[in-house]
């Protein structure tokens, strides 16, 4: 029975991981390089929604939109400012570490301009949890999941049946050729951005429910890296599959250890993977281009 | 016994064969000309050799030392110098600086030589310098020694790859279509470059190059290539009329 | 102390670390975001053994950066074989992680509340030796073999391969290098400051030492350093600037990046000829005049 508490707790927060986690491997996907200012975009978001939304009363739904909306309107606007010259003047990729890195470093430092280290709370949006047959499920969770399923079956279907994601995946296999083919390669780029953005969003607002709203909030993407990085660099189903695993490995580990020592652990375990099966659960290991 | 024997090569990516039953034997002092159209696979068999990929079959040993399965860095050490289609420079690092690249790996000081000035550390760092020094001038380049490569022309950044390889001290040499961009004239200047250097250091050349007169005048062997498969081998005086050889090129004749 | 002297003991300290950035990220091409939490080794550990060992600092620090380094080679041995983004990706991990374990072993390290009590010894002069100790250096380790060997490595690794270098040792050796001077530089702050705690040690912190970094120059260890006294300096001067600062060095470093991609100074370094030069000058123009 405890076990199956385990799996139904780490599943919901998988399933929070699992946006994170695309979210950063639909970018790495495309361009081939590591978004770190995804964490700072989720803080920004959520703060948005916060301060647009929930705290002036609006509901569960006007806060997800909002945060939804800010996510991909700022993800858009970071590609302008800080990766848009790079691809047109074919910069070395290692400024696209130092884009990302700065964009994070911009995106915190304008919400810790705004609430100082101060740390907010969204409203209850839920009530009592579910009991069913002993196991608590909370009501949040399982909104939770299902959000974040409907949110990444949505993003499979535009990957695999529609244009722009057939044009998406021609882009991440090669860029050049892909313009050669007609596809309009900046406006495929823009559309990772704000699809990863959105996704983001949705985890800044699903975080803040489960934990408080705080400026270094972001540094929690590091487990959606964690995870994408056990389910193979660049794949988005092992992304998910890795955010599922890292989610119910964590919640038992908090069980046993307690919650302060469990990102020590998550970071052995990744350190393990990586001299096990450096490729991740899905094997597919993207090289630097000869 | 010969300085370079490929037996039996294959090497496919996904359903792509880019290389099927390559096989090559090469001697000091000789040059050997792999041509053939584009995409027949005859960079991927530089890149098999040189150890980027690992091939899917076959032996490959240099020295009578099999070198199959090692890894890129050890196969450069064991004595294997190579140049790149696209030209693959050092960026921020003078002319010089890219030639001691070559060297460093066998120059013999240590990390706490490189952090402190220590006496070992003049010492090899004279003698890299020389070393170095000696190949730009081989290839002309020693009057640019301390500029930029990023500043250069095309044909002299040819030139300082080829230096580059050479500090690598091979015994076999590999140039990836060296003549690419170059005007006549400095076609012709880089083909007594290649035979003096092929009578100097008398190591084994292959060479892919898609200027026939080139590759036919200084290459005492031929391997034509066409999707993969060796069609042809032979002096180039043989290459030239077999009839394989002039339908991959020239397509089939009608009738 | 006085404010000017106290601010430029801290910015001394901030040199020795960006120095190490420098050869890891300047040079090699490396991005660390867990940086910081080799800072944090050195400085907990060297705190601890003085404060709680009653340990001297002579032995202290010493064992302190030897502690990093042995850490740094556990995170970079699976690292240093696989792709750049590897090495950011799990040394963002380890920050989180020592964070975490800095805020829990609360015995030893004091927790939330932070190591006290650590003794005040380093002064302007140990802050100024150390800094232009460290950056003799790591200006030697550039114009050495391994430094040569960084850079093209950060330039083209396939290339660096085919040419006999090897790439992983070369990628460890720069990367150990950079962990032992951020330690030292975690030495140096701790018996500064007399006091640490976990969130001196973030993502943050390593995120400006890069910004630091490329804004002065990626090749040039010269513009790393002028840029920390800038960047460090300013928003300590003029202190109506210090909470927009993360904003202000992002906004700079965006410019940097879209309008002048080498960062300010590019490749150019200050070397010994540069100085001498400079002195001769004057003699120079006045036998022109001469003429």
């Amino acid at each position: 029975m405890q076990i199956l508490q385990y799996l139904i707790n780490g599943i919901a927060l998988g399933s929070v991981y699992a946006l994170i986690a695309t979210g950063f491997s639909l970018i790495f996907n495309v361009l081939k390089f590591s978004n770190f200012s995804h964490g700072a975009l989720m803080t920004l978001s959520a703060f948005s929604g916060y301060f647009i939304a929930a705290g002036n009363g609006w509901g569960l739904v006007p806060t997800i939109l909002v945060s939804v909306l800010t996510g991909a309107a700022v993800s858009l606007f970071g590609e302008f400012v800080a990766f848009r010259r790079i691809l047109t003047h074919n910069t070395s990729p290692v400024y696209f570490f130092v884009s990302s890195i700065t964009l994070g470093t911009l995106y915190e430092g304008i919400v810790v301009l705004k609430v100082g280290a101060n740390f907010y709370n969204y409203p209850r949006f839920f009530g009592k949890p579910y009991r069913i047959a002993g196991l608590f499920v909370a009501r949040s969770d399982i909104i939770i999941f299902c959000i974040s399923a409907a949110a990444l079956l949505l993003l499979a279907y535009m990957i695999r049946k529609t244009k722009t994601g057939r044009a998406l995946r021609s882009v991440s296999f090669d860029r050049d050729t892909a313009s050669l083919m007609g596809i309009n390669v900046t406006r495929t780029i823009q559309f990772a951005f704000i699809v990863s953005g959105a996704l983001a969003g949705l985890a800044g607002v699903f975080l803040g429910i489960n934990y408080t709203l705080y400026p270094t909030m972001g540094s929690i993407v590091v487990k959606g890296f964690i995870a994408s990085v056990i389910g193979g660099l660049g794949s988005l189903p092992g992304a998910i599959i890795g955010a599922m695993l890292l989610g119910i490995l964590e919640t038992t580990l908090i069980s046993i250890i307690g919650s302060g020592y469990a990102p020590v652990f998550t970071f052995v375990i990744m350190l393990v993977f990586l001299l096990v099966r450096p490729r991740g659960i899905a094997g597919s290991n993207i090289q630097e281009k000869a | 016994m010969a300085v370079l024997k490929i037996d039996n090569l294959y090497k496919s990516f996904g359903g792509v064969k880019a290389i099927r039953d390559f096989s090559l034997t090469a001697d000091r002092g000789e040059i050997h000309g792999i041509i053939g159209p584009n995409g027949a696979g005859k960079t991927t068999i530089f890149n098999v050799i040189s150890g980027i990929y690992p091939p899917d079959s076959g032996k490959i040993s240099m020295n009578g030392k099999d070198i199959t399965h090692l890894e890129q860095h050890q196969i450069a050490l064991a004595g294997m110098g190579r140049t790149f289609q696209n030209i693959r420079l050092f960026k921020g690092l003078s002319v010089l600086d890219n030639v001691m690249c070559a060297f460093d790996p066998r120059s013999k000081y240590g990390v706490a030589g490189s952090l402190a000035p220590l006496p070992g550390r003049f010492r090899e760092e004279k003698r890299g310098r020389e070393f170095c020094m000696h190949f730009l001038q081989m290839v002309g380049l020693e009057k640019q020694a301390h500029e930029h490569p990023e500043g250069m022309s095309y044909g002299h950044r040819r030139r300082l790859e080829i230096a580059r390889a050479l500090a690598c001290e091979p015994t076999v040499l590999l140039l990836d279509e060296p003549a690419a961009g170059l005007n006549p004239m400095e076609v012709g200047g880089l083909t007594q470059l290649i035979l003096k250097l092929s009578n100097e250091f008398n190591f084994a050349i292959l060479l892919i190059e898609h200027r026939l007169e080139l590759v036919m005048n200084i290459s005492q062997i031929i391997h034509v290539q066409n999707f993969g498969k060796t069609i042809a081998v032979g002096k180039p005086s043989e290459v030239r009329n077999d009839p394989q050889v002039i339908e991959a090129y020239l397509g089939k004749e009608d009738g | 102390m006085s404010l000017y002297s106290h601010i430029l003991t801290q910015i001394l300290i901030t040199v020795v670390s960006v120095s190490g950035v420098f050869v890891l990220t300047g040079m090699t091409g490396m991005f660390s975001l867990g940086q910081a939490a080799f800072m944090a080794i050195g400085a907990y550990t060297s705190g601890i053994l003085v404060t709680k060992l009653a340990m001297p600092i002579i032995v202290a620090w010493p064992a302190a950066v030897l502690l990093a380094v042995l850490v740094g080679l556990i995170v970079g041995l699976p690292t240093v074989r696989l792709r750049r983004d590897y090495i950011s990706l799990v040394t963002l991990g380890f920050g989180e992680a020592i964070t975490a374990l800095l805020n829990r072993a609360t015995t030893i390290t004091g927790g939330a509340s932070g190591l006290t009590g650590i003794p005040k010894r380093t002064t302007l002069l140990i802050a100024f030796v150390s800094a232009a100790a460290v950056v003799t250096l790591i200006s030697f380790f550039k114009s050495s073999k391994y430094g040569r060997q960084c850079i093209a490595v950060r330039s083209d690794e396939l290339a660096a391969k085919s040419m006999g270098i090897n790439v992983p040792r070369v990628k460890m050796i720069a990367f150990l290098i950079s962990v032992a001077v951020t330690a030292y530089g975690g030495c140096l702050y701790a018996f500064y400051t007399a006091y640490v705690d976990p969130t001196l040690f973030g993502w943050q912190r390593s995120a400006e030492w890069i910004i630091m970094v490329f804004f002065g120059g990626v090749n040039s260890l010269t513009g790393s350093i002028l840029s920390t006294f800038v960047l460090s300096g300013l928003p300590e001067v003029l202190r109506f600037l210090q909470s927009y600062r993360a904003i202000i060095y992002a906004v700079l470093v965006l410019l940097v990046i879209n309008f002048r991609p080498s960062g300010m100074l590019g490749e150019w370094e200050l070397t010994p000829k540069h100085i001498k030069r400079l002195f001769k000058r004057p003699k120079g123009a006045r036998a022109q005049e001469v003429d």
